[in-house]
């Protein structure tokens, strides 16, 4: 029988120490997050506390951001975690950190949501907001909310065009034919100033990155 | 999708503004390319921090509980069904004489079945897909235990005809084994006589083998303390 691999692979103990190991040896912060999404995916359920505790206020405070309503925020953000649970297993360290693994999974669950919230309140997209410039107002509210300095200046540095589209899009989760719909603006024009915006954000937010143009 | 395609979406892709179709076109696009696979990590760290900068409110102390509770009740299961081992005896017999036959004419005999095997649906539709696959688990004991999956769809299920009580004290325990790593699928007792089905759903593609151990009752162990006596390669 060819079980011989797995056979002693199975015998090994369970192993709740290996994240002390790595702190004693100077691991960095996001290590230690990505051996907690590890261990998650092996079912430890006290690692899985252990980022509850970490994430909680992030996860809750982008879905609320969103969503703009406190039960559905909670409502969210309990599936958010129970999606971090079950797919913790996706989670590759080598592409990305834990952080931006997780607050990617909350907004495009938060997304999700709120586009359910919107076909059920058949909200009039193309047609509304006539007056207001189609985002103006979202964009205005969206920036109000931001209180991390850092973002708010590199969001500062793009075009206000750039920036309208890049903030319905995240702050908002409306899609790019959406964003050109309510702007009544073709939709290749959404996708280039989407594109041109976030390579812009890259160079000032991620750090260690050069420049590439 | 070319890369040329999934390259100029990944902006979009990464701020989560891509309608379902889209989305599903650069995910596929991303699974094979290094490129996009890097581009898009910078990209998430980006959005990564326009989700951090947003006013931080605490959320209510009943989240906590809630998630905590929400995750207790899938721990051990993968989705094990309560109440799967009973009263299935007509069905899961059905089911063996089905899965003797498996390969030939299974999804004829399967789309005739199914009808009348209303409690057993989900299996049954399991094993009518083209893309479901079965094998045998083998071990140190005696036994007619089949682990029948679609891949495809990520169900499966463990069909246990005949195997040797484990005893008062224990258990046996379905293992998935991810790489180096098992993860448990649930426990299981056999009904003397009676054969048993445990449905369960999962990312086949996660797994390996699957192998089936005997723990301490009634609820197993996380990690497995004991030589497998059975195993299946996926
Ligand atoms: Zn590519």
């Amino acid at each position: 029988m060819r079980t011989g691999a797995s056979l002693a692979v199975v015998e090994r103990p369970f192993r709740p120490r290996a994240v002390e190991w790595e702190m004693e040896r100077g691991a960095t912060q996001a290590d230690h997050e990505a051996t907690l999404l590890a261990q998650i995916a092996r079912r430890d359920a006290t690692a899985f506390e252990t980022l509850y505790d970490r994430y909680s206020r992030a996860v809750y405070s982008l879905a609320l951001r969103l969503l703009g309503n406190p039960q559905a925020a909670q409502e969210v953000a309990q599936e958010i975690f129970l999606h971090i649970w079950r797919g913790a297993g996706e989670f590759i360290p080598t592409r990305g950190s834990a952080r931006s693994w997780v607050l990617s999974l909350a907004h495009h669950r938060t997304v999700d949501a709120l586009r359910r919230q919107r076909v059920r309140a058949v909200e009039p997209l193309a047609e509304g907001d006539l007056g207001a410039g189609g985002g103006a107002d979202v964009v205005d509210q969206a920036l109000r909310g931001i209180e991390g300095a850092t973002v708010r200046s590199a969001l500062m540095t793009l075009s206000p065009e750039q920036r309208e589209a890049i903030v319905l899009a995240y702050y908002g989760g409306y899609t790019q034919q959406e964003i050109a719909n309510r702007l009544r603006i073709p939709l290749g024009t959404v996708k280039t100033r989407i594109r041109d915006g976030m390579q812009r954000l890259r160079v000032q937010l991620v750090h260690g990155e050069e420049e590439r143009r | 999708m070319t890369h040329e395609q999934a390259s100029e979406l990944l902006a979009a892709f990464a701020l989560h503004a891509l309608d379902r179709d889209e989305t599903r076109a650069v995910s596929a696009h991303m699974r094979s390319c290094a490129e996009c696979q890097l581009e898009l990590a910078l990209l998430q760290e980006v959005t990564g921090q326009l989700g951090s900068a947003v006013r931080q409110v605490s959320p209510p102390p009943g989240l906590r509980e809630a998630v905590l509770a929400g995750i207790q009740k899938r721990q051990n299961v993968i989705q094990l069904q309560r109440g799967w081992a009973v009263s299935l005896a007509a069905a899961a017999a059905l089911l063996l004489l089905v899965l003797a036959a498996l390969g030939v004419s299974l999804s004829r005999q399967l789309t005739a079945l199914s009808a009348r095997l209303t409690a057993q649906e989900q299996v049954l539709a399991l094993l009518a897909a083209p893309t479901a696959r079965s094998v045998s688990l083998t071990g140190s004991v005696t036994a007619a235990v089949r682990f029948v999956y679609d891949p495809d769809r990520g169900r499966g299920a463990l069909v246990v005809s005949d195997l040797r009580d484990p005893g008062r004290e224990f258990v046996y325990q379905l293992w998935l084994i991810a790489g180096t790593q098992p993860e448990s699928a649930g426990v299981f007792r056999p009904a003397p006589g009676q054969p048993i089905v445990l449905p369960l759903a999962a990312d086949f593609s996660r797994y390996q083998a699957v192998a089936i151990s005997v723990e301490r009752a009634p609820s197993g162990a996380p990690q497995p303390t004991t030589t497998p006596v059975l195993l299946g390669k996926l």
